[in-house]
């Protein structure tokens, strides 16, 4: 169903959403960042692409799975810590956001689902808007599969259209956030299906980059597996985080126990986000480490995104955001690692 | 003025003489025209070195992976490593020499003045030039830069979108090297340590507010500490494991590892994190702002850094990164060190 | 009926002078407040930042770091390089925001019983109005 809801009308929608814990991008400090809605009236849609991706909410950088304990003669027990049931609106999220929740969905989903994931993932309702410019210079969504007005994994799809917004709702989940809405939502008048459809339309001509013929790909990584290729291409890395925790499809994750006190015995097993970046990622208990260098690091990135995602599920693991250029500190672009792989003669 | 054809030149000569194993310098990403960090090996690639007010990596930080290298080579190529410099990138191999980290004989300093200006902050450019895809920066002689967007040339005041530490830097010009090119001047616009003084000012409960907010947004990233070339310890107090262990090592060891800060984003260990990285760098950081460029929230960790810089010259007239036979800052002390903050 | 709050105060102690001052208070049956728990160090310029910074993250609500006076340092100059360390380690928890009465400093000679328990009782004082110290504290 579609509509069309005036854009000084949204914060008044979001009053409505207030069973939900609503997040909205807002901007702190110069970062914009997806924050839980405090203030409806100040929240505005017109922002670039945040820091750290929407992921944040339905995989948080830490999460309890449980605590233990022991007291006295009782012996010990443990308390599984399971998300909570509020649902969450995150609302204006890019489609390259929603596909990457998609690709995650994967990992975390099949036989052995992530009990932890998918609480938060059921309970989430997605919001989108269509990029009708690029909300970064590295944007190359196009290229890996996505698209500046994909619909993919959102529940509702927002156009802006000067004064308005034009709301495409596209699952059941989506439809009853509408109708929480009642009557700020009006029919779209003739014509302004058409410019929402123009607006999406030429939003796919935008982009300023792109990553262009890399089928071949996925076999060239394969075969070059010991190639000092990637010893030259990771000189400058500095080995920090910032790829892999921005990334909004990178999923890696520690867990670690904390304790709280020895006695009486407390303390909780929580999981954070990791990343293959760090050198003690792949360290084994026996002091080996089979990345010990930066070299096999950033290949391991690379064939993460681009080989081994598609081995297993068809399809690129990189949604095209360009986070991962943006904020590189030593300006190590994937849009170039992989045309250089594209273009390798081996 | 800075020549660039000089440093090529110069570059060219040490490649194709052998004098260095590679030079680490700055080459241009045709991306967004900002420089970035580049090895260069041949003495044709010397042509690819540039030198502009977005050269503000500190590439001193790749001694680090240098050492590394060599250490890890069955016969490793002894030469010196060639490294194009600023003022504030000097100091910092200062401070690596004060620390016995390298030797001198293990670098060849290509020293390059920023005279009246320094480099810009990434994001007061984006401000200056909203929007515009840009091409290239460049010096502009009496203090200005010439910004090249898409859309044509601009002159930028350089005080508009200078970085905050070139504002205070107590010497723009490299202070140890081997090859210099350009004016040695000395300037603090807004006066040495003038960030620190309004952060003084605040009460107590306004300065934890402050630093509660900030410090709360650290996502453990440590893009401040791997970008900091005196964050050079292979294993770090952060480090969940021992990075030292080895088949012998017992599991009793192994759990026995102190666990300082738990890698939980959360604020107690976020300031944990912060405050020690501070202290282990109290009398080494030579304010070269890469942490707080780094940082992808955009906390401003130089003011951490920079109280410990300013305590480090009111208390004990430290200055850092000048003099490389100076030792440590708390590796030495004087009689009249003062106390009265001891009973 | 609420109780008093009875802040808790790590004191680290080098083992030459100041630990042997607090024992000949205990020896001699002076009274002071029993909110310390000390912890013997070898020398106050042993004394890494990191455990002052930990006695607070697992929440002390103060810390006192004692030593030998300036000369007296059984290893010389410990005690030189002590005063140097902790003066940034106090500027820093000050400028972060942390109340400056909650890390103090002092020399205390292994014949100053009375010096130790007196600086005790006054870090109590100092203390109790602050309350618990929440600010670096871990939350479990």
């Amino acid at each position: 169903m579609d509509n069309i809801l005036p854009k000084k009308d949204l914060s008044r929608w979001l009053e409505k959403m207030a069973h939900a814990a609503v997040y909205a991008p807002r901007l702190v400090d110069d970062i914009w960042s997806y924050e839980i809605v405090t203030d409806p009236g100040s929240v505005t849609l017109e922002y670039p692409m945040t820091a750290v991706p929407a992921k944040k909410i339905i995989f948080p950088q830490r999460e309890i799975l449980f605590e233990y304990g022991a007291d006295g003669d009782s012996g010990p027990e443990i308390k599984e810590r399971l998300p909570e049931d509020k649902p969450v609106v995150i609302l204006g999220l890019r489609p390259c956001e929603a596909r990457a929740v998609i690709l995650t969905d994967k990992v975390f989903g099949g036989e052995l689902k992530d009990i932890y994931y998918w609480r938060r993932r059921e309970a989430v309702t997605l919001v989108g808007l269509v990029c009708a410019s690029p909300p970064s210079a590295n944007c190359f969504c196009l290229s890996v599969g996505g698209s500046p007005r994909s619909r993919e994994g959102l529940d509702i799809l927002l156009t802006g259209l000067g004064e308005s917004y034009y709301v495409q709702a596209l699952t059941p989940k989506g439809e009853k956030l509408v109708r929480e809405g009642g009557a700020l939502f009006r029919p779209p008048q003739p014509g302004e299906k058409q410019s929402a459809e123009t607006i999406q339309a030429e939003s796919e001509g935008k982009l300023s980059r792109e990553l262009k013929d890399i089928e071949d790909v996925p076999r060239k990584l394969k075969g070059m597996f010991d190639s000092p290729f990637w010893d030259e291409e990771s000189l400058s890395c500095i080995r920090c985080g910032i790829c892999t925790y921005l990334c909004p499809t990178c999923h890696c994750f520690d867990i670690n126990d904390e304790a709280v006190s020895s006695s009486p015995l407390r303390g909780r097993r929580v999981r954070t986000w990791d990343t293959c970046q760090f050198p003690d990622f792949t360290m084994h208990s026996s002091g080996h480490n089979p990345r010990p260098d930066k070299a096999s690091r950033l290949r391991q990135r690379i064939n993460h995104k681009f080989q081994y995602f598609v081995e297993t599920w068809q399809c690129y693991q990189c949604t095209g955001c360009g986070r991962c250029i943006s904020l590189c500190p030593v300006g190590i672009d994937i849009i170039k690692v992989v045309e250089k792989v594209r273009d390798h003669a081996s | 003025m800075v020549k660039l054809e000089e440093l090529r030149k110069e570059a060219r000569r040490l490649l194709a003489e052998g004098e260095v194993r590679c030079i680490i310098g700055y080459l241009r990403n045709p991306a967004d025209g900002k420089a970035v960090p580049g090895f260069i090996r041949k003495p044709e690639e010397a042509d690819a070195l540039v030198w502009d007010p977005t050269c503000f990596h500190n590439l001193a930080r790749f001694l680090v992976d240098e050492k590394r290298r060599k250490a890890r080579e069955k016969n490793p190529d002894t030469r010196p490593v060639g490294l194009v410099v600023k003022g504030c990138d000097s100091r910092a191999v200062v401070v690596l020499l004060q620390e016995k980290f390298i030797e001198r004989g293990d670098v060849v300093l290509l020293g390059l003045s920023c005279e009246k200006t320094g480099v810009v902050d990434e994001r007061k450019l984006a401000k200056a030039v909203p929007g515009r895809a840009l091409r290239q920066v460049e010096f502009g002689g009496e203090e200005e830069f010439l910004v090249t967007t898409e859309d044509g040339q601009v002159r930028i005041p350089a005080g508009d979108v200078l970085a905050d530490r070139c504002l205070e830097c107590p010497a723009n010009f490299p202070v140890l090297s081997d090859w210099l090119q350009g004016e040695k001047t000395k300037r603090a616009p807004a006066g040495l340590f003038a960030s620190v003084e309004p952060f003084e000012a605040r009460s107590t409960e306004e300065k934890w507010d402050f630093w509660l907010t900030q410090l709360r947004k650290c996502v453990r990233c440590y893009a401040c500490r791997s970008v900091c070339p005196m964050c050079y310890c292979d294993e770090c107090v952060v480090d969940t494991i021992n990075l030292a262990v080895t088949p012998d090592t017992t599991a009793e060891e192994k759990a026995q590892k102190i666990r300082w800060v738990e890698k939980s984003p959360v604020d107690s260990e976020n300031i944990f994190y912060h405050l020690v990285r501070a202290l282990h760098l109290a009398g080494r950081c030579v304010d070269c702002g890469e942490c707080e460029r780094a940082c992808p929230v955009n906390i401003p960790l130089r003011q951490l850094n920079k109280k410990m810089e300013k305590e480090a010259k009111t208390l004990f007239g430290y200055d850092v990164g000048f003099d490389p036979d100076t030792p440590a800052l708390i590796s030495c002390f004087r009689d009249e060190d003062p106390q009265d903050f001891i009973r | 009926m609420t109780e008093e709050f009875e802040p808790k105060i790590v004191a680290f102690l080098c083992k030459w002078c100041s630990s042997a001052g607090s024992d000949l208070a205990g020896v001699s049956r002076m009274e002071y407040p029993p909110n310390v728990v000390p912890i013997q160090v070898m020398c106050s310029g042993s004394i890494s930042p990191l455990y002052i910074l930990s006695a607070f993250n697992r929440g002390a609500d103060g810390v006192l770091v004692s030593g030998c006076h300036p000369g007296d340092c059984h290893y010389i100059k410990g005690n030189m390089y002590a005063r140097r360390k902790l003066a940034l380690v106090k500027k820093l928890l000050e400028h972060v925001g942390l109340e400056s009465q909650r890390f103090q400093m002092s020399w205390v000679s292994a014949a100053e019983g009375q010096k130790y328990t007196q600086i005790i009782k006054d870090l109590v004082q100092q203390l109790k109005p602050l309350g618990p110290q929440t600010k670096l504290r871990r939350i479990d």
